[in-house]
């Protein structure tokens, strides 16, 4: 007798179908889902399908995603299938692995950031950001959220569909020519209804913004939520360094693949007092019945399976999984690392801007870029022709007004020296 | 006997065994103003961060190792074909800005996985942009909201009803999008009450979000009904897809008379859960709602897949890029190699909950009708004994508890789903289990767990003594 048969027998049923009895005729389906597959020809099939993508000959594309090198040992900490196939630690005293890990990631954020409190993640870049102003909105209750001019449509409209029951204006403040943040345009729009103010670091037209240092200055009582590139940090103030309240990012460049953009990491951390209307889940460290270090999810109360509808996000699934290989990333490169890897970027595009410069592409900014650079460019059937991923137009990333005929190419550590040339020799007038 | 291992781990700041990560040196001509004064990351050997997680991965429970029957979360095995074709380069290496007749491969792969979510779900078009099912859930209640919007309703239809025994996320993902929660009681049988229904609904109401089967793992027989009486109010119909595994190949919210479905690709489509996620929380909607999707959605046109925008009423976007995709690649892998035996996983589902509830109910009240699906809800208050002692008896025994104190309408609830993945051999374990809590003293239940790697936690002083953080090594230094 089979398993299911015994089964069967216990249950006193002849078929499964009687354990459908409840669900009525004319709700049955038989839906064609086509023939079961072998494993082998799954993979076939599948890696087929895969061939069908062409890599480029060089990759320019960042603006928040980046092919960053990728230790192998990243991989394999997030392979083992201890952390892929658990979840959410509910069973604390079973699950410490993941709770210690996630602590760790919580504790490595907020040094890097120089923030009190980082929450165990958030889907991505975007949606932290559209949290955080939510965030905000509890903290003061003010209804106005003042946002870059430059910022990509895409965030804008994720802010947007955030704060829809809020009744939130969004407010676009101006840059100036050296394409930094216009601090009297945004002093003039900072008032007593201001909610918080997003500023970019380095900005969205790819510079190190110092004017983004000064923002606190002139906040007067509003948030400053600070969006910035985590690897920038190997070098550059970190957002607690000027007075931030909530700083999130996109972590996807620590140690995660780009997967087509997803999944992915979005870090968020914020000043201490704010912990009780914070999103998303909070590792902390207690101890158990005989005295041992014990992690447990904690402050759940905010969270939507005690609070409902009243709870802080409604996040449950997070990220963690991307959460500790950011952790195992940061933990291999160390600060030496991190800041090699800053200064390569930074270097790499300072090299971009000359040489394209050279080869009568101009760059429209003198100042610092990180990963992005932003080129007066628009003959993108060029680059198509020789097959290089890259020159993504401004106007395609956001609505500024200006800048029309202007295309980003980004670099990482990965960039090649000689691309950079044969880029200048592909796209030179 | 089952011992989890214990490493008295310590943080990986405090290591200080001196990082090899080798790099040259690099030229540094940035001005100080723009510039940290300090990074203090962990200085550690890459040998002991592969240790420190080999170690603590010693410390966690997974799939991998035995029955995880949490309730509504579906942890059923993670097959490895799926890992490994979400690790192919070609897939792996592909940024989101990447123009679209270079992607065609990865592009296809979602277009397929959009048509055969619409085939299970019997609904019309499908995005796969949400990263996770609260996520889905927040989507598709801002088409609603859109909806209403472009109709000229939105002042008047302000509010969404739910049922009290739904999951956490459907009144936080309603309230998120700016409406008023109602919730509506479940009736004696477990099932939406069809007066407090009728009772509830009114010209401001916007939709009614619910799952079925039910979080007590009951299948509504009534949904027909329920559709026509939210129809005719001219509300919507929101399916919670937590449940699907009961149902694939069975029924489908399209014929239920559904009009937006999230799934949750990480429950119903066998990809990891990763300690917490990635999830991804895919929605679908009928043909008249399909406008409203977000954007981009993949389509295809004389064999060529592209990302299209013109979707008239568009909520617009809620993720940063495309959705979650390395997770869509393992469900896609998953529901191909399946096919038709899809609806076999969700047959054995159902009976093994079915098994596992008949066999309990000797030992525990399981409210409420007795034909279970994919999962069921047991109460351990008339044994005297609590679902929270129960809970940390069983893990002494290696495998993973239930949910527990959900849903909320059952006292002292376990709520058990055992899926496709485990055998007989498994669940008469873990019934002997859940029966010897019964029997052993008092005390042996109060002072479990001792075989995980540490015991009870002190939950309170984690939350009155908040430490959020690691100790700075350097601060007494």
């Amino acid at each position: 007798m089979t398993e299911t048969d015994e089964i069967f027998q216990y249950l006193n049923i002849s078929s499964d179908e009687d354990l459908f009895a409840d669900i009525p005729g004319r709700l049955r389906v038989s839906t064609d889902l086509g023939s079961p597959m072998d494993e082998l020809s799954l993979i076939n099939s599948i890696t087929k399908t895969a061939r069908k993508n062409i890599a480029p000959e060089m990759n320019f594309l960042g603006n928040g995603i980046y092919d960053r090198f990728i230790p192998p040992l990243v991989d394999e900490i997030i392979g083992r299938n201890e952390f892929l196939t658990s979840y959410t630690p509910y069973q604390p005293e079973i699950s410490q692995g993941i709770l210690h890990s996630l602590f760790e990631y919580q504790s490595i954020i907020s040094d890097l950031t120089e923030m009190d409190v980082t929450n165990s993640s958030m889907y991505d870049g975007f949606t932290s950001l559209a949290e955080a102003v939510r965030m905000g909105y509890r903290i003061n209750g003010r209804n106005e959220v003042l946002v870059p001019e430059n910022i990509y449509r895409s965030q804008l409209s994720i802010i947007e569909n955030y704060v829809l029951g809020l009744n939130i204006k969004i407010i676009k403040y101006k840059f100036g020519n050296d394409g930094l943040i216009d601090m009297e345009d945004l002093k003039s729009k900072i008032s007593d209804r201001t909610s918080s103010i997003v500023v970019a670091n380095p900005n969205f037209f790819g510079l190190i913004d110092e004017n983004s240092f000064h923002v606190s200055e002139i906040k007067k009582d509003a948030l400053l939520i600070t969006y910035y590139d985590p690897v920038s940090l190997g070098l550059i103030i970190p957002p607690g360094g000027y007075g931030t309240d909530i700083a999130v990012a996109e972590g996807q460049q620590l140690g995660i693949h780009m997967n087509y953009g997803g999944p992915l990491l979005g870090l968020f951390s914020f000043k201490k007092e704010y912990v009780h209307r914070s999103p998303g889940r909070l590792i902390g460290l207690s101890n158990d019945n005989s005295g041992r270090k014990a992690f447990v999810m904690t402050l759940q109360a905010r969270e939507q399976h005690i609070r409902r509808s009243k709870a802080m996000s409604n996040i449950c699934s997070n990220q963690a999984l991307l959460a500790v290989a950011s952790l195992a990333y940061l933990s291999i490169m160390g600060s030496d690392g991190m800041k090699k890897i800053a200064l390569i970027t930074m270097n790499k595009s300072k090299r971009m801007k000359s040489v394209l410069s050279h080869a009568g592409v101009a760059p429209v900014f003198n100042g610092i870029n990180f990963s992005d650079n932003l080129f007066y460019f628009n003959r993108q059937e060029k680059l198509t022709a020789s097959n290089i991923s890259g020159g993504i137009r401004l106007s395609d990333l956001s609505d500024y007004p200006g800048y029309k005929n202007s295309a980003f190419f980004s670099v990482t550590e990965k960039t090649a020296d000689d691309s950079i040339e044969r880029l200048a020799e592909i796209i030179g007038e | 006997m089952y011992k989890q291992a214990h490493y008295d781990e310590d943080f990986l700041n405090s290591f200080n065994t001196g990082n090899d990560f080798y790099m040259e040196d690099v030229e540094d001509t940035y001005p100080v103003s723009i510039k940290r004064k300090k990074l203090e990351l962990p200085n550690v050997r890459s040998v002991d961060v592969s240790r420190h997680f080999t170690r603590l991965s010693e410390m966690n429970y997974s799939v991998d190792l035995g029955m995880y029957p949490l309730g509504s979360c579906t942890m059923k095995f993670n097959p490895k074909y799926a890992d490994y074709i979400a690790s192919l380069p070609e897939f792996q290496n592909v940024h989101p800005l990447e123009s679209e007749s270079r992607i065609q491969g990865t592009l296809e792969v979602m277009y397929r996985l959009q048509q055969l979510l619409v085939k299970i779900s019997g609904m019309d078009f499908a995005s796969l942009q949400p990263s996770a099912g609260a996520h889905g859930e927040f989507t598709g209640i801002l088409m609603v909201r859109k909806f209403f919007e472009v109709k000229g309703e939105l002042d008047r239809r302000d509010e969404i009803i739910i049922p009290d025994s739904a999951h956490g996320t459907n009144p936080a993902s309603a309230a998120m999008a700016g409406f008023k929660v109602v919730e509506v009681p479940s009736n004696a049988k477990g099932l939406v009450d069809i007066e407090a229904l009728k009772a509830a609904i009114t010209p401001r109401t916007a939709a009614f979000m619910i799952t079925n089967p039910n979080t007590l793992g009951i299948f509504d027989d009534q949904i027909v009904e329920i559709a026509d009486i939210i129809h005719k109010n001219g509300s919507l119909l929101y399916y919670d897809g937590a449940n699907f595994n009961a149902i694939l190949g069975i029924t489908t919210p399209g014929i239920m008379g559904f009009d937006i479905v999230h799934f949750n690709l990480h429950k119903t489509f066998a990809t990891p859960h990763g300690g917490g996620g990635p999830g991804a929380g895919p929605v679908a909607v009928k043909a008249y709602l399909k406008e409203y999707l977000p954007v981009p959605v993949v389509v295809m046109e004389n064999g060529k897949y592209s990302l299209y925008y013109g979707l008239k009423n568009t909520i617009g976007k809620v993720s940063s890029y495309n959705g979650s995709y390395g997770v869509v690649l393992r469900a896609f892998a998953y529901a191909l190699k399946n096919g038709n035996n899809l609806s076999l996983n969700a047959r054995r589902a159902v009976m093994n909950s079915n098994y596992m509830a008949r066999k309990l109910s000797g030992s525990f009240e399981i409210p409420y009708k007795t034909l279970k699906k994919h999962e069921f809800v047991l109460s351990t208050a008339r044994t005297g004994r609590r679902a929270l002692d129960i809970s940390k008896f069983i893990l002494d025994y290696g495998i993973h508890s239930p949910t527990t104190y959900f849903p909320l309408i059952v006292k002292e609830a376990m709520m058990i789903e055992p899926t496709e993945s485990v055998t007989k051999k498994d669940m008469d374990y873990y019934i002997d289990v859940m029966e010897k809590a019964l029997e052993v003293p008092e005390d042996t239940l109060k002072s479990s767990p001792v075989n995980t790697s540490v015991g009870r936690i002190d939950e309170i002083a984690a939350a009155r003594n908040l430490i959020l953080k690691w100790p700075d090594p350097f601060e007494n230094s």
